[in-house]
């Protein structure tokens, strides 16, 4: 009872609601306007956050990444133009959807959508995420390997339809993360003998360039825009019946729940969570062929599983310390930042923190209701008239106090920059992002993890695979492998 | 020439006039590590009381990376006029420099003033053989390579505090490098390491609790928060003391009525009983060495260190 009012009394002072509410409605406007991402603004405010309380940090994180995440939505059923990543499936059903004249109505089941698949997703991380905890002390350097691996296989398995292009991009996110001094043996790699390189790249750093500048370069391109006329943006409010409601309970529970599946994954996002539940309705629908013809339920499916992965994406992030996507890597450099070293202890050490940060996820999910009604839903559409030419300045200072201020280095400007533009041509080449990001993340884990575990084993590689949870997690990383390639085989059977 | 001499006399004239009246503008503190961490939360707590009593302010300047040497390689090239301080832990100056090759040595600096300091500690779990300090390095020493040990990282100063100690007794064990003291405490109570080494605080909790038993402080004295664990003295060690230290240093050439003026201030705030709280709920005391002595210290450490280092075949 202690650690309830604890945490209560935490969640419900007045800087933690403030957060919340602000950074919700934040959250929204930045998922709504395209070229806005919730990683980028999450690592813009952080660092302002530092000297504030955690929860006013971590209620800042809550609103942005669940507000985003419905958000997204808005440019992608009026426009056509996913707001985030994770809204690309909603543009399939919105869209045609807004054309028919119920862009209200559209707007609202994924308003609807996205709070209940934030809902549920957080009743998973308060429920799932403490037992997961207390389990996760078994986990040692071994069995970390084997989630790195089993990482960068669903990476392989999830990401794009040109696997080519996919393995180029992890391969080069894995070489990336190789720079800088080398955890156990401290020789330093690829630092050409400059002292800025020996830390190795900075993710966040890395991640800005990649992801904010491209979108930057492209609004530049279009900058002639003026933005949408007020007559296209008239948004008649729409009633949803009950009946239709009802119909929308089995996709709900359905999103949500592969929502949280892909979220405790580590190397999926919010966007394959996304797809796998628009892909999962359609495929339990009686009429698939009415998808991508402005079906509501495929707003509802694509929204409630965008936003059902966001607070499962914290539960490894928490309890294992592995970041299952780059916000929940934001949120473990907050939590350090803080003096918290997120793992079992973090629950043992600080049950107020973060059982606040789950009520928070919870609160900033319930939210979207409010925020992302009706009423907001119209002013945040207007967003969109802002004209290129003032948002691209904008954007590009915002991004370089950001990157600044991590380090304190200009040298980190440079290599946003640099990863900016090679990620625009990237975006131009059909590379995907996501490898990049992940093998640059994963690849150091995995490689100082299994020199770890082969120190502790004093070189037996038996070990590696004879430790029940780490021979589990191998062979499930085998599985993840081999389940393609079989069923391509017996597809091939089969038709031939 | 005239102008020039004009010039000089000026520059003299404006010298002198600063040190009466220093300080007249806001001072830069540069600390080589992230915010949030322990250097900058101590920094930054004794940062707003300096304010006070310097009666001016103090700009906080984060430069992570390397270590902490990417930090201070840019400190050295900040002018020695008062303005530019260093708020630092140990390591980047007296551990880094062994393993990295970095363009300052341990007499690149004007010494200010120590500010507070903790040991670390070894911890093993309570079925291990060993009651005391004494048991603990009898058992290390003679099972040459049987345990593993977690520290801060690779030439980090906790294992270069271990291995002083291990060195000085013929002791052999597996240095297992984790990412911190955080990683290193669970991978301890998942029983994946033997022995926890590490700052004292994370593993407080766990000694209260009985899952961890701490056996040797890195310290010469023994700490009061671990009343299992022996300090060095009492096992014949006292000349290997490696402390988690921080201090404030000044760039080479800084006036000495200057770095007076700032190690009187330092001496007075880090004995203020505010942060002498501070400092106890991090498990840190003050403890304040200026001018000559911090040198010394440095020196002394430094040459420790690269005994060690050498042994273990770390080295630029």
């Amino acid at each position: 009872m202690d650690i309830v009012t604890q945490v209560l009394s935490g969640v419900f002072a007045l800087g933690p609601i403030a957060a919340m509410i602000g950074a919700s409605i934040l959250g929204v406007f930045i998922g709504a306007l395209p070229g806005l991402n919730p990683v980028m603004a999450i690592a813009l405010l952080l660092p302002l956050t530092y000297s504030m309380e955690p929860l006013v940090a971590l209620g800042m994180v809550a609103g942005i990444y669940n507000g985003s995440m419905y958000g997204g939505a808005i440019p992608a059923i009026l426009l056509r133009i996913p707001g985030t990543p994770a809204a690309i499936a909603t543009t399939f059903d919105g869209y045609p959807m807004a054309q028919r004249g119920e862009a209200a109505r559209a707007l609202k089941i994924a308003c609807w959508s996205s709070a209940l698949g934030g809902t549920a997703s957080a009743i998973a991380l308060m429920t799932i995420g403490p037992i997961l905890a207390r389990a996760t002390l078994a986990f040692g350097p071994a069995e970390y390997f084997w989630i790195a691996m089993f990482g960068m296989a669903s990476i392989g398995v999830l990401v794009g339809t040109d696997a080519a292009k996919g393995l180029m991009a992890a391969t080069l996110g894995l070489l990336l993360g190789t720079v800088g001094l080398d955890q156990l043996s401290g020789t330093a790699r690829f630092t050409f003998d400059q002292v800025w390189l020996l830390s190795g790249l900075d993710l966040i750093v890395i991640l800005v360039g990649l992801y904010a500048l491209p979108p930057v370069i492209a609004l530049a391109e279009a900058a002639d825009l003026k933005g949408l006329s007020a007559a296209q943006l008239k948004l008649e409010p729409a009633k949803v019946p009950w009946s239709e409601v009802r119909s929308l309970v089995p996709t709900w529970i359905r999103s949500s729940l592969i929502g949280i599946g892909v979220g405790i994954l580590p190397g999926a996002g919010g966007n394959i969570a996304a797809f796998l539940s628009y892909n999962a309705a359609k495929s339990a629908s009686d009429d698939p062929d009415s998808f991508g013809k402005g079906n509501p339920v495929g707003v509802a499916a694509a929204e409630c599983g965008n936003n059902s992965d966001n607070a499962a994406s914290m539960i490894p992030a928490l309890t294992l310390g592995i970041p299952g996507n780059v916000i929940a890597a934001l949120v473990l450099g907050a939590l350090l930042i803080h003096g918290l070293q997120p793992g079992p202890q973090l629950f043992h050490q600080n049950p107020g923190l973060v059982g606040g940060f789950m009520v928070q996820m919870l609160l900033t999910s319930l939210l979207i209701l409010a925020v992302g009604g009706a009423a907001a839903t119209k002013i945040f559409a207007q967003v969109q008239r802002l004209p290129g030419v003032m948002l691209v300045p904008t954007i590009l200072v915002l991004m370089a106090v950001g990157v600044y201020v991590i380090n304190g280095r200009v040298i980190d400007l440079w290599i946003m920059f640099v990863a900016g533009l090679a990620g625009y041509v990237f975006e131009k080449t059909n590379i995907p992002l996501a490898p990049i990001v992940l093998g640059l993340i994963l690849g150091p884990m995995a490689e100082q993890n299994v020199r770890r575990a082969l120190l502790i084993s004093r070189g037996d590689v038996t070990e590696l695979v004879t430790r029940p949870i780490s021979a589990v997690i191998a062979l499930a990383t085998l599985g993840l492998i081999l389940f393609p390639i079989v069923a391509a085989i017996s597809r091939r059977r089969r038709s031939a | 020439m005239k102008t020039l001499l004009i010039g000089a006399s000026a520059l003299a004239l404006s010298t002198v006039a600063a040190l009466a009246e220093y300080p007249e503008r806001a001072i830069e503190v540069t600390i080589p590590a992230p915010a949030g961490g322990g250097t900058d939360t101590s920094a930054r707590k004794l940062a707003t009381l300096l304010e006070e009593e310097l009666g001016t302010s103090l700009a906080i300047l984060n430069v992570a990376g390397g270590g902490g040497s990417v930090g201070v390689t840019q400190f050295m090239m900040d002018k020695p006029n008062g303005y530019s301080l260093l708020a630092t832990w140990n390591s980047p100056i007296t551990t880094v420099p062994q393993v990295q090759n970095v363009a300052y040595d341990v007499d690149s600096f004007t010494p200010i003033a120590s500010t507070s300091e903790t040991a670390y500690t070894m911890c093993v779990s309570p079925d291990f053989p060993a009651e005391t300090g004494e048991e603990f390095l009898a058992e290390l020493a003679a099972n040459p390579g049987k345990y593993t040990y977690g520290n801060d990282g690779i030439g980090g100063t906790m294992q270069m505090a271990a291995e002083r100690i291990f060195q000085a007794k013929d002791i052999e064990a597996v240095a297992i490098p984790f990412g911190g003291a955080g990683e290193t405490l669970q991978n301890f109570l998942g029983g994946h390491v033997d022995i926890y080494g590490g700052s004292i605080s994370p593993v407080l909790p766990y000694t209260d609790s009985g899952e961890a038993k701490c056996l040797v402080v890195t310290s010469a004295a023994p700490v009061e928060a671990l009343p299992q664990a022996a300090g060095l003295e009492e096992l014949g060690l006292g000349s290997e003391e490696t402390l988690l230290w921080r201090m404030v240093l000044a760039p080479a050439g800084t006036d000495q009525a200057i770095a007076d003026r700032l190690a009187a201030a330092l001496e007075k705030t880090v004995n203020d009983p505010s942060y002498v709280e501070f400092l106890a709920t991090k498990g840190e005391v003050p403890n304040v060495v200026t001018g000559e002595a911090l040198a010394e210290r440095l020196r002394n450490e430094y040459d420790a260190l690269a005994k060690v280092a050498e042994k273990l075949g770390l080295g630029s």
